[in-house]
């Protein structure tokens, strides 16, 4: 069975004291996706991801991972599916190669094949220098890496990401991402990742998932989420004596509302791809425009519309 | 503050252990004609005290220890206060820690039908875990304020640990193996505990008192330059 | 199940590699009772022969080997459970668990490394033991069943400190078992026979298991008691072990389920 689909029904899931970490969450993933799961710490990411690979059973609903049920099939779940947990955790006193071998015997894969894949995907992650050294001495970002090979030994169908890149600094993060696209293009791996970054769920999932409180707020693509809160706005700024050449061209695109004393903004559905269109007409009639800013609404707009609260104050913003 | 009382208790209540344990496992050794038919309990309590002096010292500086980690100590050094109050208090505190552990001791002691010996001998049990809790106070703390972290902990430990071991901790020296007899008759810590026996099984002697208080003061001077030396280190 | 042979394998080995590359692992457990090895035996040397009741052996220094090789084992077994801890609390317990791995290779790779450092501990006081004048009275196959006892007695110690690990998740608190474990050696006749006791310490050695296992291991190495003593202690070490894993096992179970 090739199935590699991730599904949950109703799943809740309470700890001691009545807390509801999860209240009702109901997802699915098709195979070869990438599938953003957005929210702030403490809104039930990790306990869903905890229950999707098979660390925690749900108080109620069911899941099912690559048609395997989480809970009754347990360990067919397990040989569909590569971990990556939040905090990276590496046993900081074994060396990169030691720590692929080991997960490569856990998968039960030979000794020639561990070795064989794991050469290779160190060679991916770029980690060939270091595969020999222990895991303590590796950066942030290294051990991220680390985590991903590892998670990746047994080729799994569906790879979990809990916080891929929390705490890494935004070159380590780019790298990573590409890692994972990558893998998702060459080999149609289903990804389920959390983030609390909306960078990183716009910039990677095809499909995103808020989450508040254990709740789903929001669910759709990137762009389907942000044109449900409106449309990009493209705003010029020209001399006070042009303005009214500047709103009868750009009357031609969309309803040009002041912005400012000398200042307009039109809504463009097409968002960057309708800009040269515009500056172009402006252009044509002679209007020099001496600013210009394309702005799109962002997830955390959408956090913002769907939860009345915005993210995290230090949070990186969609761009 | 929040881990002083898991600190706090076991370090007061280890020398009881350590007493009725010895105490009852080794109490067929007291049969030997070098402990002079005293009971073994009653040996054991010189050495429990002593052992309670230890604890204390080294408490004094893990507290320092923590305290530099937590940055509390630099606020101490850049107020005017003096400096060797920094290794003075704990000192006294050590004192304070020991004479309380060496009460507890007694009253097992009493339990266990061992009486006090007298009003001299019992304030020089009291005295000599005393002083050995102050040596052991300026050792610990000189090695908290050279490393500046409680992982350093072990190290202040096993010093203090073996230098009461390889003394007379189990059996007089009359009564011990050549080997460890050498070690012991070159310990320090031999004559405090000898002292400490004296008082507590056939009264104080002088005999056994003055090298205990030559080795307290040894102890004391050598050690408490050791601390003090590493105060300079501090703010630098 | 030759698969879960290689996964309890290669997670024992983990387990050792981890306790060689940190020293704080294993040094305690060969320097204190090394340390007692040497005071008890320096302290005691008159005992056996002087004090009545006393068994018959040629030196205090044999009958200290057993319990000595109880007390590393003992430490390691703290030791053991702590590091199972750290693995809770630092999340690697969890990538096993997400594995398809043998849930029963889980915690057999920690206890077989437990019986692998207790059988290396046992050789190395052995070997000291002997350099300073003790020897085996049992000649070699009184050394193979000092060795079977070890396997036993690590068995049981490594599972007692996974359960705790597992019950608590904290490396703090399996390290705090540590008192226990130290209460349990000192209330028997670790170092000194129960002939020699007294009062309620001796009726506290007596109920202690652990009398019976150093007892037993006795036998072989100090040649005293004879072989009911040491079929004794035997059967009682392979039944501590078998409560000790069967709680691990238990308390294996209660986690996986989330009950902790």
């Amino acid at each position: 069975m090739n199935d590699a689909s991730v599904e949950a029904n109703g799943l809740v899931r309470e700890f001691k004291g009545d807390v509801r970490a999860v209240d009702g969450v109901s997802l699915s993933v098709p195979a070869g996706q990438i599938y953003g799961f957005l929210g702030p710490n403490g809104a039930g990411k990790s306990t869903i991801i905890r229950i999707l690979t098979t660390l925690l059973s749900p108080t109620a609903g069911s899941a099912t991972v690559g048609g395997h049920d989480v809970v009754k099939e347990a360990d067919a779940v397990r040989h569909k599916i590569g971990v990556a947990l939040q905090d990276a955790a590496i046993d900081p006193f074994m060396t990169g190669r030691e720590l692929l071998r080991l997960q490569g015997v856990l998968h039960g894969l030979s000794r020639n094949e561990t070795r064989k894949r794991g050469e290779r995907l160190l060679e991916r992650v770029d980690l060939v220098d270091a595969a020999d050294r222990r895991v303590g001495t590796y950066s942030g970002g290294m051990r991220r890496r680390l985590d991903l090979a590892l998670a990746l030994i047994h080729e799994p169908q569906v790879l979990f990401l809990d916080e891929p890149t929390t705490g890494l600094d935004p070159i380590s993060r780019h790298t990573l991402w590409n890692e994972v696209r990558r893998l998702n293009r060459e080999t149609g791996t289903t990804v389920f990742l959390t983030t609390q970054y909306l960078e990183e769920a716009d910039e990677l999932a095809n499909r995103v998932a808020i989450i508040a409180q254990g709740r789903i707020v929001a669910d759709g693509t990137p762009t389907d989420l942000k044109a449900e809160i409106g449309q990009p706005t493209l705003s010029i700024t020209v001399s006070r004596d042009q303005l009214d050449d500047a709103r009868t061209t750009m009357a031609r695109f969309g309803a040009p509302a002041p912005n400012g004393d000398s200042g307009l903004s039109i809504q463009l559905p097409d968002g960057a791809a309708g800009v040269a269109g515009v500056v172009r007409a402006l252009d044509e009639a002679g209007v020099t425009a001496t600013g210009l800013d394309l702005s799109e609404p962002s997830l955390d707009d959408v956090f913002m519309a769907k939860t009345g609260k915005r993210m995290e104050a230090d949070e990186v913003t969609a761009s | 503050m929040r881990r002083m009382p898991s600190v706090f208790v076991p370090s007061l209540l280890m020398p009881l252990f350590i007493l009725v344990a010895t105490a009852g496992a080794f109490r067929g050794i007291g049969a030997l004609p070098a402990f002079e038919g005293s009971s073994y309990l009653a040996f054991t309590i010189p050495m429990a005290t002593v052992m309670g002096g230890g604890f204390a010292g080294i408490n004094a500086g893990m507290t320092l220890a923590r305290d530099m980690e937590g940055g509390f100590v630099d606020r101490l050094v850049a107020s005017p206060s003096p400096r060797v109050a920094l290794v003075l208090g704990p000192a006294l505190a050590a004192m304070a820690r020991s004479s309380f552990t060496t009460t507890i001791i007694f009253i097992a002691g009493l339990i266990g039908g061992v009486g006090l010996p007298g009003v001299m001998g019992t304030l020089v049990v009291y005295l000599v875990a005393a002083a050995f809790s102050v040596a052991t106070a300026c050792w610990a703390m000189g090695v908290a304020l050279r490393t500046g972290t409680v992982q350093a902990t072990p190290l202040m430990q096993v010093a203090v640990f073996v230098s009461i071991f390889f003394s007379v901790a189990y059996a007089p020296r009359e009564a011990q193996d050549g080997w460890l007899r050498n070690i012991s008759d070159v310990n320090p810590v031999t004559y405090l505990l000898e002292a400490s026996r004296d008082a507590e099984l056939t009264g104080v002697a002088i005999s056994s008192l003055a090298p205990a208080i030559l080795a307290a003061a040894g102890l004391i001077a050598l050690l408490g330059a050791f601390a003090l030396l590493g105060l300079r280190r501090l703010g630098t | 199940m030759n698969l879960a042979l290689r996964q309890t394998g290669a997670l024992g080995r983990r387990a050792l590699i981890r306790t060689m590359r940190v020293p704080q692992a294993w040094v305690p457990s060969l320097f204190f009772p090394l340390m007692l090895m040497a005071i008890f035996s320096g302290s005691f040397a008159q005992a056996p022969g002087m004090i009545p009741g006393f068994p018959e052996v040629a030196g205090f220094l044999d009958f200290i080997i057993a319990g000595t090789i109880l007390q590393a084992v003992l430490i390691a077994g703290t030791s053991g459970g702590a590091a199972f801890a750290a693995d809770i609390e630092g999340g690697f317990f969890d990538r096993l668990v997400s594995s398809p791995a043998s849930r029963l290779a889980l915690i057999g790779g920690r206890i077989t490394a437990n019986i692998v450092i207790g059988v290396a501990f046992a050789a190395f006081f052995i070997t000291v033991a002997m350099i300073f004048g003790a020897r085996i009275s049992g000649g070699v196959p009184g050394l193979l069943l000092t060795f079977v006892f070890t396997v036993f007695l690590a068995a049981a110690a490594g599972g007692l400190g996974v359960t705790l690990a597992l019950r608590s998740g904290s490396a703090e608190a399996a390290q705090g078992a540590f008192p226990l474990f130290f209460a349990l050696m000192f209330f028997s006749s670790a170092f000194f026979p129960r002939e020699t006791m007294d009062g309620w310490f001796k009726t506290v050695a007596d109920l202690n298991p652990v009398s019976y296992v150093v007892e037993g291991m006795r036998v072989p190495i100090a040649g005293t008691g004879d072989a009911s003593d040491a079929l004794l202690g035997l059967v009682i070490v392979i039944g501590l072990a078998a409560i000790s894993i069967v709680a691990t096992l238990r308390s294996l179970d209660r986690r996986l389920k989330g009950d902790l």
